[in-house]
């Protein structure tokens, strides 16, 4: 069990995941930088932030027949599930919420950026844009299950869906290491809810950015943190799911769970860029006749290993 | 506090431009990357991510429409910019900065574009040309899934519930049709081009859509007649042929970096946009005349990560397929009909022709256009490779869905500049 955290924790939490998003912006701007044969500098990794107040102070949109309401509520939706998602999330042994469904409020969180890219996709009655949103529903038909499997193996592991026994039950010995697919599957799936790179589908350059293609303003800006936000609270969460939480030689908990964090969101931005964009319906094929039986045999694992205790 | 000011200052810190390639502006639009790209200017794909919309190539009176579309959909602050020729793109960069920096430009433009929209609203009901940078002069409502605007030969009954109520915007309901699987679903026609990213300046495909599938495409009349910008890809070739010296090295540099073009835009439409910039700055690098051993190393680790990607050989399989066979019958020659295949064998078969031609680039040989293939084939009694390749496109595109269709288009990459460039010889001769 963590602690509950103090009152100061409900605005710590929201502020470190986005300096958190803040670090992979910068991180992939710098890779940006070097691929495109541009110096690179410390003002290259600022250098997209200038988009913040441009995007605050934009002169709003005026679309006919676009549905302003569901429109600017699925722009919202996406970033706050995931500053919700934090809820649930150890940092050493801190916890905002250590709830005993803890796992299942993570998944509901992540499950609400399906309404969220939905909504966003339709509100501007646009094809593309409409196109984009339901390019997010095909993919998630395709990550979802095999993603709830991987959350599921490390549950059975430790027979609790509470996050902080989770990463307690690890005793040295991480879930990623004996439970490999599950975390391979979590790490892909993390890369799906926010999005990004082989699994930016929704918001393809095919589609002149899918979803992101019409929208515009503070919107825009909404959507695309929630974007990011999404990948830093995966990766946040990989650390007590996956890498044993604050569990960790010499340095404090808190300073191992930041560690682990950053490497995996340090792996999910790199790996983001090697892979091409995964079309939905391929993808659904490997999910459902790999991904889903892979993910199964991953959870009997721990299941059996329990049954034997 | 100045706020507009720093929304001025922001906007001008790293503009977002949407380029606007016309047709036979070959040249400007290729200066007009490079310079983005190590500005860090990103290149944004639809007029709501822009803030400065810039139009390369020369001027072409047909495309107006669309283009003023295009800019009414950019939000201010804002501003626009026309560079003809290559040289011009680096002035005209700095100019569009400039305005976007200067809030007297501002405040002026916002006037003009109040009266634009006034005049527009007294005309007919806003439509605006599409994000998707689509939109041609005959279909201004081509933005909107649920009025394609060509309701031509439809008055079935059904519509007739739908007259009482209020439609959004104005706009006509989506008609119907049976789908592939024989289920009833709306028809959405939206034009692809000619101002879409990642697409050959110039072309315009409607395309009908049910869902994300292609049920019918149909191309359009794309290029105008003998534009003066001249086919940049096929200059060697065209300048051989008239008698000038070329050295089949200078050829070789042209296709490879021709090819690399193509593959550029094949991996930002297949969503790699990391190895898109790699064929960028070597296609770059090439057309700025550095010799080969400068770029072979890192033309080697591209065609490496991307010839032997198993990823994207998985997600470009069956998509496409043109057999040798079928590719010869249309007159198709070059790249597409000797890979025979999908669109995995074509992106490879380009890799392997720039390798060859890697080792030609010091090539003194005098070029035979009959004898060495141009980027995209062989001319034949006047009449280009890329007419055969447009021919061929809208029976590939029928049933895909539209990400394999951007993926067809792209894998075939028509240049339309070789269309006009063979209209005006045709012209000088007749």
């Amino acid at each position: 069990m963590g602690e509950p955290g103090a009152w100061w924790t409900l605005l710590a939490a929201p502020a470190m995941l986005l300096a958190l998003a803040v670090l992979a912006v910068a991180f992939t701007a710098v890779l940006d930088a070097r691929d495109a044969g541009r110096p690179v500098t410390v003002a290259v990794a600022v250098r997209p932030f200038t988009g913040v107040p441009r995007a605050v102070l934009a002169q709003p949109r005026r679309l006919p027949g676009a549905d302003v309401l569901l429109w600017r509520a699925g722009a919202v939706l996406v970033p706050v599930a995931a500053v919700l998602s934090t809820l649930v999330i150890p940092f050493g042994d801190t916890v905002l919420a250590d709830l005993s469904v803890g796992v299942v409020w993570f998944n509901a969180m992540e499950v609400l950026t399906w309404a969220g890219l939905w909504l966003a996709g339709w509100g501007p009655d646009a094809a593309f844009s409409l196109v984009g949103g339901y390019r997010f529903l095909a993919q998630g038909l395709a990550y979802e299950l095999p993603l709830m499997f991987a959350l599921i193996s490390t549950a059975t592991g430790a027979q609790s869906l509470r996050v902080t026994d989770i990463a307690a039950a690890q005793h040295g010995l991480w879930y990623a290491v004996w439970m490999p697919v599950a975390f391979v599957v979590y790490l892909a799936g993390v890369l799906a809810f926010s999005f990004t790179g082989p699994f930016g589908y929704p918001a393809g350059r095919d589609l002149a950015g899918g979803v992101l293609g019409e929208i515009g303003g503070v919107d825009r800006l909404l959507l695309q943190a929630g974007r990011w936000l999404w990948l830093a609270a995966g990766a946040a969460m990989a650390a007590p799911l996956f890498l044993g939480g604050g569990a960790g030689p010499v340095l404090p908990d808190w300073a191992w769970s930041l560690v682990k964090t950053l490497l995996v969101l340090a792996v999910l931005v790199l790996a983001a860029r090697r892979l091409p964009m995964i079309r939905a319906d391929r993808y659904v094929e490997l999910a459902w006749v790999v991904l889903i039986p892979l993910t199964i045999v991953q959870v009997l694992v721990p299941a059996l290993v329990n049954l034997n205790r | 506090m100045d706020v507009t000011g720093l929304a001025l200052r922001a906007a001008a810190a790293r503009p977002r431009v949407l380029l606007a390639a016309l047709p036979g502006g070959t040249a400007a639009r290729l200066e007009a990357g490079r310079l983005l790209r190590l500005r860090d200017w990103p290149s944004a794909a639809t007029p709501a991510q822009a803030d400065l919309l810039l139009v390369v190539g020369p001027d072409c009176p047909r495309l107006h429409g669309a283009l003023d579309r295009l800019w009414r959909d950019l939000p201010a602050p804002r501003a626009r910019v026309h560079a003809a020729d290559a040289g011009a793109v680096g002035a005209r960069l700095d100019e569009g900065r400039a305005l976007l920096r200067s809030s007297a430009g501002q405040r002026e433009q916002a006037g003009t574009a109040a009266a634009a929209a006034r005049d527009a609203d007294r005309k007919q009901p806003e439509t605006s040309a599409g994000a998707d940078g689509s939109g041609d002069e005959e279909d201004p409502g081509s933005r909107h899934p649920h009025g394609g605007g060509h309701h031509g030969g439809h008055s079935g009954g059904g519509m007739d519930m739908d007259m009482g109520m209020e439609m959004p915007g104005g706009l006509p309901m989506a008609e119907q049709g049976e789908d592939r699987d024989g289920l009833t679903l709306d028809r959405l026609h939206v034009p692809l081009g000619p101002f879409l990213a990642d697409w050959p300046a110039g072309l315009t495909i409607r395309v009908t859509l049910q869902g994300d599938v292609v049920q019918e495409a149909e191309l359009r009349e794309a290029a105008p007649p003998g534009h003066a910008g001249g086919a940049f890809w096929v200059q060697p070739w065209l300048r051989a042929a008239a008698g000038e010296p070329v050295t089949a090295g200078e050829a070789a540099r042209r296709r490879a970096a021709a090819h690399l073009d193509s593959l550029a835009r094949l991996l930002a439409v297949a969503g790699w946009p990391a190895e898109a910039v790699a064929a960028r700055r070597l296609r770059d690098d090439l057309l700025d005349g550095a010799p080969g051993t400068a770029v072979a190393l890192r033309l080697d680790r591209f065609a490496r990560r991307v010839g032997r990607s198993r990823a994207l050989a998985w997600l470009t399989r069956g998509i496409g397929r043109l057999s040798t066979a079928q590719a010869r019958q249309a007159g198709v020659s070059g790249p597409a009909a000797r890979a025979g295949g999908d669109v995995a064998d074509r992106y490879r078969q380009w890799l392997a022709d720039i390798r060859r031609d890697l080792g030609r680039l010091a090539e003194g040989s005098p070029l035979a256009p009959a004898a060495d293939e141009g980027p995209r084939g062989y001319w034949r009694d006047d009449r280009p490779p890329s007419a055969a390749l447009m021919k061929v496109l809208p029976e590939l595109l029928t049933g895909a869905e539209l990400a394999a269709a951007r993926l067809i288009v792209a894998s075939l990459d028509p240049d339309l500049d070789e269309l006009a460039a063979a209209r005006r010889e045709a012209g000088a001769h007749g």
